[in-house]
């Protein structure tokens, strides 16, 4: 199994940080700045048990919150629940280092955006959800792109592919 | 007769070939004319085929050349992409150094201008990760004098406020952020409110009017009060962009366009201290608040 210590986690976690607030910015207009937070929690989770994929989820979304210093436990909550659902949903589906990485990075965030767009209106922030929703897309199409690109960076691999591949039939 | 024609032949022959041709030169050295013309007959009737032979022997000709020009032209071809390429990067060198320079003579023209004022000018160095709150990071803190609660400004108008501070960095919250609120007053009315960050994505402030009645239209200017504790009066905010009864009818609120561009911020202004009762002037945005 393709997985990566606590320790590394937190620096993939760092430097999705740093190009969300330093690089991003200079790209997309304000208000669309994606989050690459996702794209690493749903590679993480994709290669991990439901337990650990919450676990990563939890600490990318804490360094998330604790890095925008508002709502802290938005993100932390939303993350590990995203990682949870990522890691229990692998065991289930095929494997494939492009199309189901980006898929479900692509269903991640059309379904973290309503989420948090709930939990912000709990909390006081009243955004209209037209206005929330509008650089949805934009998201969706990164995530969809960036999510495979990172994990053939990153030298992500199926489970299946560690093991050796073919077995001869008479065997 | 015939052996004797027969034997000398080839004598007879030259002779005669000899003399043909002197008749022939003798003929034509009188009569040009007539053999240019005749020439020029020949000319007429195989002047197609002459055509189409030079034609292709320049066809060819191009051809072969054109295939010997080919490694030439490859090479030439690389070398202008190279050129081209270089002088692309060199033209949006250019557009940024000449963007970036409009932006710190603005910034050099606010300091002047405000010669009273003591501004600290800053770079955004970082954004907030989540795209609903608004808030910077910037290059400067604690070690250069800056405090929470002071105002940040560009010659455009006003950017936000410090919220927080570490010794070498310090966050700025933009006017855009949900919970930024700025005290503010319509240029052409005087009518006072609230400015209120709306959302970041359309980029765009509410203005909670105080007034039962404002007296508030498209196209006003609204301006830092000064009632605000952090901001100076008379910086600009933005431009009115409509006007609506709200939802019980008891008050009217105003969505503005802040003048700032909050997409090409860079460099900006942390007023450290401000003479109390001035405002800025008129050139910045400031107006007769």
């Amino acid at each position: 199994m393709a997985r990566f210590r606590v320790g590394t986690w937190i620096v993939l976690y760092l430097l999705a940080l740093l190009i969300q607030v330093a690089l991003l910015p200079q790209i997309f207009p304000n208000g669309y700045v994606p989050n690459v937070v996702l794209s690493v929690t749903v590679l993480i989770a994709l290669y991990e048990t439901p337990r650990r994929g919450m676990y990563a989820g939890l600490i990318g979304g804490l360094m998330q919150d604790l890095w925008a210093g508002r709502l802290i436990g938005l993100n932390a909550l939303t993350f590990a629940l995203l990682g949870y659902a990522i890691a229990s949903l692998q065991q289930r589906i095929v494997h494939d280092p492009i199309f189901v990485p980006g898929l479900l990075a692509a269903l991640s965030q059309v379904v973290v955006t309503p989420f948090q767009w709930l939990l912000l209106f709990v909390f006081g922030y009243h955004f209209s959800w037209l206005v929330f929703s509008r650089p949805l897309p934009v998201w969706i199409l990164f995530s969809m792109l960036f999510t495979p690109a990172l994990g053939g960076l990153l030298g992500f691999r199926t489970r299946s592919g560690k093991r050796t591949p073919y077995r001869s039939l008479s065997s | 007769m015939g052996g004797f024609l027969y034997r000398w032949r080839r004598l007879l022959i030259t002779v005669l070939v000899v003399m043909v041709v002197t008749v022939s030169l003798s003929l034509t050295a009188r009569i040009r004319g007539t053999v240019i013309g005749l020439s020029n007959i020949i000319n007429t009737v195989v002047s197609p085929a002459e055509s189409s032979m030079a034609f292709l022997g320049r066809e060819t000709g191009i051809g072969i050349s054109t295939v010997g020009d080919l490694f030439t032209l490859q090479q030439q071809n690389r070398e202008l992409k190279r050129q081209l390429l270089q002088y692309n990067s060199m033209k949006l060198e250019l557009s940024e150094v000449l963007a970036e320079n409009g932006q710190l003579r603005g910034l050099v023209g606010l300091e002047q201008k405000l010669g009273t004022w003591k501004l600290d000018p800053a770079s955004i160095i970082a954004r907030n990760p989540d795209s609903w709150f608004n808030t910077a990071v910037i290059d400067q803190g604690a070690n250069n004098g800056l405090r929470t609660g002071m105002a940040v400004i560009v010659p455009q108008g006003v950017v936000g406020r410090v919220v927080a501070v570490s010794p070498g960095t310090a966050t700025v919250m933009l006017i855009l952020d949900p919970k930024s609120g700025i005290g503010a007053v319509d240029v052409r009315s005087q009518s006072t409110g609230v400015v209120l960050g709306q959302d970041p994505v359309t980029g765009l402030l509410q203005f909670q009017l105080f007034s039962h009645k404002p007296d508030i239209l498209p196209g006003d200017v609204v301006a830092t009060s000064g009632l605000s504790q952090y901001y100076p009066k008379g910086l600009l905010i933005g431009q009115v962009m409509s006007v609506a009864k709200n939802q019980f009818g008891l008050t009217e609120t105003a969505v503005i366009k802040p003048a700032v561009d909050f997409n090409r911020l860079q460099t900006v202004m942390v007023v450290e201290s401000h003479p109390s009762g001035t405002s800025i002037p008129p050139i910045f945005g400031g107006g007769q608040s």
